[in-house]
């Protein structure tokens, strides 16, 4: 029975609606505010210029695994995934001696890890955080047994096209970050203007309703894990060109970080419910922070516990806010 | 162990109660008494304010207004734990037994009978056995939870509160997803625990049944509690009129299609899931079939295994007179232009999303265009009689009548050549059941050939003009209706017993 949640007109959006919906925007203004008051230059261009340049790779694998969680699945193996991106990409790259082709085969290695992931998830019905974990495992094996736990260093006279991605700048930004604020443009408009978008939420928000459309559910919620496979490598790949260095053992906190990124942003856990804006509103909140407790002096290890505390935060948030929306 | 309770005193008494969700409220001045030994119903339509009300006695929800009074205590409210303490216990409709536990396990959970801290299996078996012989019920209690049938269920769920010392049972729709002879059973059990001396509450949406159980009956209309009067005050048209207002309820003519009307589909041998074992069926254009049975009987995987919800696992298809394997999924049976508008409202919407997004998951363009969706949107819901000043609301926050409104103006504004809609009226109100079955009427008039399966045979006799009888996954009867009408008395009497039917 719903009757009790059944208003007799049409529903005006109440002020507390507005700031379920919009809370997010002024927790990140507020940070803002404190973290120029802390640091009178924060919001200087060249300030601003570094937070995009150290969160490009990670923005654009949150913006991926926003569909992902909207789809109503998890992926754990981005990290893992950034790692074989980032060995692959180096190693290809002095084996073939093409920066162009090595970049293709990356990518498309980072397909198949998206494409293992949904067909174990959506066929098989692998719960997603153990098929995830398990790709994890496996793919992040494989670059090492690639890489022979050793780094590939690529000659930036031999290949100069493989620094050229992450130095590369146009109108003043570098490769990465466009890359990024495309992916974060392309991603929101997908997600509101498309039926691909809105299947994706549908596939999330109710499975079985979304299946009995007529839709083929296992297909949408695969495309997710691809598209977080794809964007992980690339992540990998700018991670690789950036240091000139291509090796294993990156991409440790990239999972975590993504997740915290679509969760504090106000995406909704239990799929079917969130936005691409509130994966950028997430991704500035956690760049502010970081750069509030740099300068404050906050050693990493206990940013790394206050991180960790903030997702739980936003995590019960969520399930409050859901549970009482009931 | 409930002995007998003095009769005819208050057990329960709100007060001016009062709820504001929101801005909105959805119960304001009700007033009502529950007293031992007494059922007492509260009948209403949808949004009328029952669940709230009945939220409010159980505790469950915390009044904004009035008083609760308990065995005469003042009681606080918006606490389910101290109301359970005060003996008051509510059986919701989502049912909340653990599935892979045996009845008899579900039956003692939370409060197992122990013996050196140890569950005593034998002890918990023997009271629950003494309480089915005194309440005259038969359970399976050694089966889990999740292989018994929902009434059987339901009754479990009635007996822990029981067991658990409840005085007062509230019962949100208990018999809604009922078929009549399960029904039957359960009005019987609440029989014998009134006469032990419980004061029970109960939610109705069936007329017959509130008449014909209770002894008080309440009537809400928006949010107000507009009479409580004892049972030999009201009948049916009054309790119509106090619920509705002035409205109309009474579906309006059955739809008949011409003689030479063609076939549209046909099956024959459908054999599906564990409870369908070879079923023929057949349906004209311009035609209300309905599909009548028990639970278990296997009508909702008959619609199912037509519309490729659930494979066949043997059985042919014609369509528009040619042969074609069922179905395997629902694309393809979209594509031959059978739709199928599924049983749970739940399952089968996206609450998160508007109606005019509902309507066109699955057939959208590449690129929205929320204006043009609207507009083709707009004249398929206002022909299921839905408010235009509801298009923007998120349907989960729809009253249930008017998500199923969203439901069915879903499938048939697919204009399939079929239309197999499953329990289109479980829980809604009269009005909006009206408005279900009409249009189910008029889509028929239109040329489409329409399957009605429910439970609610009187529905079906309403509007059909043939039933098809399912018993035990088989046809077990078939009544043409074109020519004469027929009750559910007649039905009943035509030598079919659904009795037997009952696992």
């Amino acid at each position: 029975m719903t009757d009790t949640a059944t208003p007799p007109r049409t529903p005006q959006p109440g002020l507390v609606d507005v700031g379920r919906r919009y809370g997010i925007v002024a927790v990140l203004v507020a940070l803002v505010a404190v973290a120029t008051i802390l640091h009178p230059t924060f919001l200087s261009p060249a300030n601003l210029g570094n937070i995009l340049v150290q969160n490009a790779a990670i923005g654009l694998v949150a913006v991926a695994m926003t569909f992902v969680i909207i789809a109503g699945g998890f992926d754990i193996s981005v990290g893992a995934t950034y790692a074989l991106g980032a060995t692959l990409f180096a190693g290809l790259t002095i084996q073939t001696g093409s920066t162009l082709l090595a970049g293709s085969l990356t990518l498309l290695a980072g397909v198949a890890v998206g494409a293992t992931n949904g067909l174990l998830v959506s066929r098989i019905g692998v719960n997603p955080i153990v098929a995830t974990l398990g790709t994890s495992s496996a793919v992040l094996g494989l670059a090492y047994v690639y890489s022979d736990s050793s780094s590939f260093s690529v000659d930036s006279r031999e290949h100069p096209a493989f620094q050229n991605l992450a130095h590369t700048t146009i109108a003043g930004l570098p490769v990465p970050v466009w890359i990024m604020l495309v992916g974060f443009v392309a991603g929101g408009v997908v997600l509101t203007r498309t039926a691909y978008g809105r299947n994706v939420q549908a596939v999330g928000g109710n499975g079985e309703a979304a299946w009995l459309s007529g839709l083929r559910v296992p297909s949408i919620m695969t495309s997710t894990y691809v598209m977080a496979g794809m964007a992980a490598a690339l992540a990998g790949m700018a991670d690789a060109s950036q240091l000139g260095v291509g090796q294993a053992n990156v991409g440790t906190n990239v999972a975590l970080d993504a997740i915290a990124i679509v969760v504090v942003g106000g995406t909704s856990i239990r799929g079917g419910d969130g936005a691409i804006w509130r994966t950028a509103v997430g991704l500035l909140i956690l760049a502010v922070l970081t750069n509030i407790f740099y300068s404050l002096n906050v050693a990493q290890n206990w940013q790394l516990v206050a991180k960790g505390l903030i997702v739980l935060v936003a995590v019960t948030v969520d399930a409050r806010l859901r549970s009482r929306s009931r | 162990m409930p002995s007998a309770r003095s009769t005819e005193q208050a057990a329960v008494v709100a007060t001016d109660a009062g709820k504001r969700f929101g801005g909105f409220w959805a119960l304001r001045g009700a007033s009502v008494t529950l007293r031992a030994g007494r059922i007492h119903a509260l009948v209403g339509e949808n949004g009328a304010g029952k669940s709230t009300l009945l939220g409010i006695l159980g505790g469950r929800l915390r009044a904004d207004e009035g008083t609760l009074d308990v065995a005469g205590t003042p009681v606080a409210g918006g606490s389910p734990r101290a109301s359970r303490r005060a003996g008051i216990a509510t059986v919701h409709q989502e049912l909340m037994l653990v599935p892979h536990l045996t009845l008899a396990e579900n039956l003692f959970l939370g409060h197992w009978r122990t013996r050196g801290g140890f569950v005593d299996r034998r002890a918990q078996r023997a009271e629950a056995t003494a309480l089915l012989d005194r309440l005259r019920v038969d359970l399976p209690l050694g089966r889990r939870a999740a292989q018994v049938s929902l009434a059987h269920q339901q009754m479990t769920e009635i007996l822990r509160a029981v067991l658990a010392d409840a005085a007062v049972l509230l019962l949100d729709e208990p018999s809604a997803a009922l078929a009549e002879a399960e029904r039957a059973t359960l009005h019987t059990m609440l029989d014998q625990l009134r006469s032990e001396g419980h004061a029970i509450g109960i939610v109705s949406h069936d007329l017959d049944e509130v008449l014909g159980l209770a002894d008080d009956v309440s009537v809400l209309r928006e949010g107000r509690l507009v009479a409580s009067r004892p049972r030999s005050a009201w009948d049916r048209p009054s309790l119509i009129e106090h619920m509705v207002g002035t409205r109309a309820v009474t579906p309006s003519a059955r739809a008949i299609p011409a003689a030479a009307a063609p076939v549209a589909v046909q099956v024959r041998g459908v054999r599906a899931g564990r409870s369908l074992d070879g079923v023929d069926l057949e349906v004209r254009r311009g035609e209300v079939v309905g599909l009548w049975g028990l639970v278990g009987s296997g009508r909702s995987t008959l619609l199912r295994a037509i519309a490729g919800a659930q494979r066949a696992a043997g059985g042919e298809m014609l369509l528009d007179g040619e042969p074609r394997p069922l179905p395997r999924s629902v694309v393809e049976s979209g594509r031959a232009g059978i739709a199928l508008v599924p049983e749970s409202r739940r399952a089968a919407l996206v609450a998160g999303m508007d109606a005019a997004a509902n309507f066109h998951l699955g057939r959208s363009r590449p690129w929205l265009s929320p204006q043009a969706e609207r507009a083709v949107v707009r004249p398929w819901l206002s022909r299921f009689g839905f408010a235009a000043d509801r298009h923007a609301v998120l349907v989960g926050r729809l009253s249930g009548g008017n998500q199923q409104k969203v439901l069915m103006a879903k499938w048939a504004g697919r204009v399939p050549r079929v239309l197999l809609v499953d329990e289109p009226t479980r829980g809604i109100d009269l009005a909006a059941k009206t408005e279900v079955l009409d249009s189910l009427v008029d889509l028929a008039r239109g040329g489409t050939a329409v399957v009605v399966a429910s439970s609610e045979l009187e529905e079906v006799l309403a509007i059909a003009t043939r039933l098809v009888v399912l018993a035990r996954g088989r046809v077990a009867a078939e009544f043409d209706l074109s020519e004469e009408p027929r009750t559910v008395a007649e039905i009943l009497a035509h030598g079919f017993t659904p009795e037997g039917d009952l696992r």
